[in-house]
């Protein structure tokens, strides 16, 4: 059995702004297998969120393919990319994006009960998640009671509370402080490498890129440079 | 997408979301407690409106149909079947005593035997045509008002007085103690005269009925007219008019077949289509009333919509499906339902139940009403229509509201939704 999760075979997008074309897609070819912790770096305009996007089943490509964990996704509906999103992703998005009415433990159950996990089991899992990344005594308190660190922790135990196959995160650390952002950074690569969660990022943050295995660098929508951390 | 293609670890759990929909939309509906109150306000300030008004409405009705039945006509006639129609005195109801028997065994009732004729009324040397209506005079003060209206004089005590209206005394020119003559036909064919003093002159305060109707006893107008033991009509009242339909049944299923039963409505009809052009007029203002605020409602349906259009966007992102978040949005506007109509209801029940009590005076009515011993004032009335109108219409205003806001979350593409932050 193949360990690749995502594979992006000759992807093209095209964007109109004011009638012209912007080619954030140029036909990228791009794979990442399982364990892999990769970032997707590049200027403004190289890409890197469209690439995350399109392989989050967020955006579709005009052209090429788009195959994760051996599901192809040009063959989707919108409902069936959502189930997909549900069962095989994690998302990390750089505003937290936590449902404001929930606690904290309650926005972590809320993906297992969407997946439709028993109760007992939703719970038991969404207090690991939150232990296993400090979070013990915050999971009764709301969004709005914690800091911006806080809720990115959150947010993570959200994305990883279900076993996704792939961790999307785009810009996680754009809204934190430096000491928070390494924190974060450093429960990422523990996740990576204690769990074996295959994560994608895209930042423009060079601190970010040092905590990846593997850095892809994007410019004017193709990939310039794919190499492995030293 | 196949089913295999997805983790067998999920793949065959059935989505209970019904409690999560519901806690969520529970919770949202307090994000912005002053736009919710000012929505459910609005609910509740129709539910109120609507509630009183149709409460007070059929108050109204109820009491236009009691002043009406409780005048002289009663709520059930039971006559012969072409009485109505050809109001001739050979249309009578034979063996009175029995029917009356019948009738009188029916618990909860009351029952007024008549026999009427016309006749020509004259006194000296003038003559007017009039109706003259043989009734039992206990049973009709007790059941009526209508002899509540006699203004001078008193009832008839033997078989040659009579009481007759304002109009026909000065007509004929007549007073109390003077003698009036009455001429018509028996019903075997011979005249019937009978010559009667005057002892009472009422006035009903319907103009027709003062100059045509002339009362004297029941005994009389059989005998004079050669009816025997035969009525025209027995007039009958119920305790509560709106069971009158039952209440007919019950008597012709008492009485067979072989008379002709009917109720205040078909002998009455100006009454009920004076409620009715009432009732329109008041369907048209409670429409009018809660298609507004279903308009408040969509607009602050689409204004939710449209300020969680990026957490509709991130909800789509993590895997929620549109229908679930169309389904949370509609919890949202059931709730809201739910609070105003509660509210509503609260004030609605406090109000009404105060006015049930104490009843609204209709200015103008107090002089009739202490004449005819009717009351002076609307007492509002509760049925099943008039407390569940308003809240069905407004639940289903506001469902549609919820769902034309929530359309919009079918065409939200999450990554432009994200991109909106």
């Amino acid at each position: 059995m193949s360990n690749t999760v995502v594979k992006c075979e000759k992807v093209e997008k095209t964007y109109q702004k004011d009638s012209v074309p912007v080619y954030a897609l140029r036909g990228v070819d791009f794979e990442v297998n399982a364990g892999d912790f990769v970032s997707l770096s590049g200027p403004s305009g190289s890409g890197k969120s469209t690439l995350l996007n399109v392989i989050g089943g967020l955006d579709r490509p005009d052209s090429g393919e788009v195959t994760v964990d051996g599901v192809a996704l040009s063959g989707l509906s919108e409902s069936e990319l959502t189930e997909l999103r549900l069962r095989k992703m994690g998302f990390v998005f750089q505003a937290y994006n936590l449902i404001p009415v929930l606690s904290a433990q309650e926005n972590v159950e809320f993906i297992l009960q969407l997946q439709g996990v028993p109760q007992a089991e939703r719970r038991e899992r969404a207090e690991a998640a939150l232990e296993s990344l400090g979070l013990a005594d915050m999971s009764h308190r709301q969004p709005g009671e914690l800091s911006g660190g806080q809720q990115q922790r959150v947010a993570i135990a959200r994305s990883i509370v279900s076993n996704p196959v792939l961790l999307l995160a785009d810009e996680p650390t754009a809204n934190l402080d430096s000491g928070t952002t390494e924190d974060l950074l450093g429960l990422l690569r523990r996740l990576n490498e204690q769990e074996n969660m295959t994560i994608v990022t895209a930042t423009h943050d060079p601190i970010v890129m040092s905590y990846t295995k593997r850095q892809v660098h994007l410019r004017d929508g193709a990939i310039e440079r794919d190499a492995l951390a030293a | 997408m196949s089913e295999a293609a997805l983790s067998p670890a999920v793949e065959s759990r059935p989505i209970q979301a019904t409690g999560l929909v519901t806690r969520i939309a529970w919770r949202n509906l307090w994000r912005n407690k002053r736009r919710t109150w000012l929505t459910a306000g609005g609910i509740a300030f129709a539910t109120l409106l609507v509630t009183f008004a149709m409460t007070m409405q059929r108050g109204a009705y109820g009491m236009m149909i009691e002043s009406a039945t409780g005048l002289i006509e009663g709520h059930i006639q039971v006559s012969h079947f072409r009485y109505p129609d050809d109001t001739k005195l050979e249309q009578t109801l034979t063996k009175a005593a029995e029917l009356m028997h019948a009738v009188d065994d029916l618990q909860g009732l009351e029952a007024a035997p008549r026999a009427g004729a016309f006749a020509l009324v004259s006194a000296e040397e003038r003559s007017f045509g009039g109706f003259v209506w043989g009734v039992d005079f206990d049973r009709e003060v007790e059941m009526f008002t209508f002899f509540n209206g006699i203004q001078e004089g008193r009832l008839p005590q033997s078989d040659d007085e009579i009481v007759i209206g304002r109009t026909m005394a000065r007509n004929v020119g007549v007073a109390v103690g003077d003698e009036l003559v009455m001429l018509g036909s028996g019903k075997q064919g011979g005249i019937a005269a009978m010559a009667q003093t005057v002892v009472g002159i009422y006035e009903s305060g319907q103009a027709e009925l003062d100059r045509t109707l002339l009362f004297t006893r029941l005994t009389a107008v059989q005998n004079v007219f050669e009816l025997g033991d035969e009525l025209h009509v027995v007039s009958i009242r119920i305790p509560d008019h709106r069971e009158v339909y039952e209440e007919r049944e019950r008597i012709q299923g008492a009485l067979g077949q072989t008379y002709l039963v009917r109720t205040w409505d078909e002998y009455m009809p100006e009454v009920v289509q004076a409620i009715e052009i009432d009732r329109i007029g008041g369907y048209l203002m409670y429409g009018a009333i809660l298609i507004l605020v279903s308009f408040s409602v969509i607009n602050t349906f689409l204004m939710i919509v449209f300020e969680r259009t990026r957490e509709f966007g991130m909800l789509l992102a993590v895997g929620m499906r549109a229908p679930l978040i169309m389904r949370q949005v509609l919890t949202e506007a059931l709730f809201m339902w739910v609070v105003g109509v509660a509210v509503g209801w609260g004030l609605a029940s406090v109000f009404v139940g105060y006015l049930m009590v104490e009843g609204v005076p209709v200015a103008g009515f107090e002089e009739i009403a202490g004449t005819f011993y009717i009351s002076d004032r609307i007492y509002p009335a509760v049925d099943a229509a008039s407390i569940l109108t308003a809240p069905v219409v407004l639940l289903i205003g506001t469902q549609l509201a919820g769902l034309i806001a929530t359309l919009r979350i079918r065409s939200i593409a999450p990554v432009e939704a994200l991109r909106g932050e």
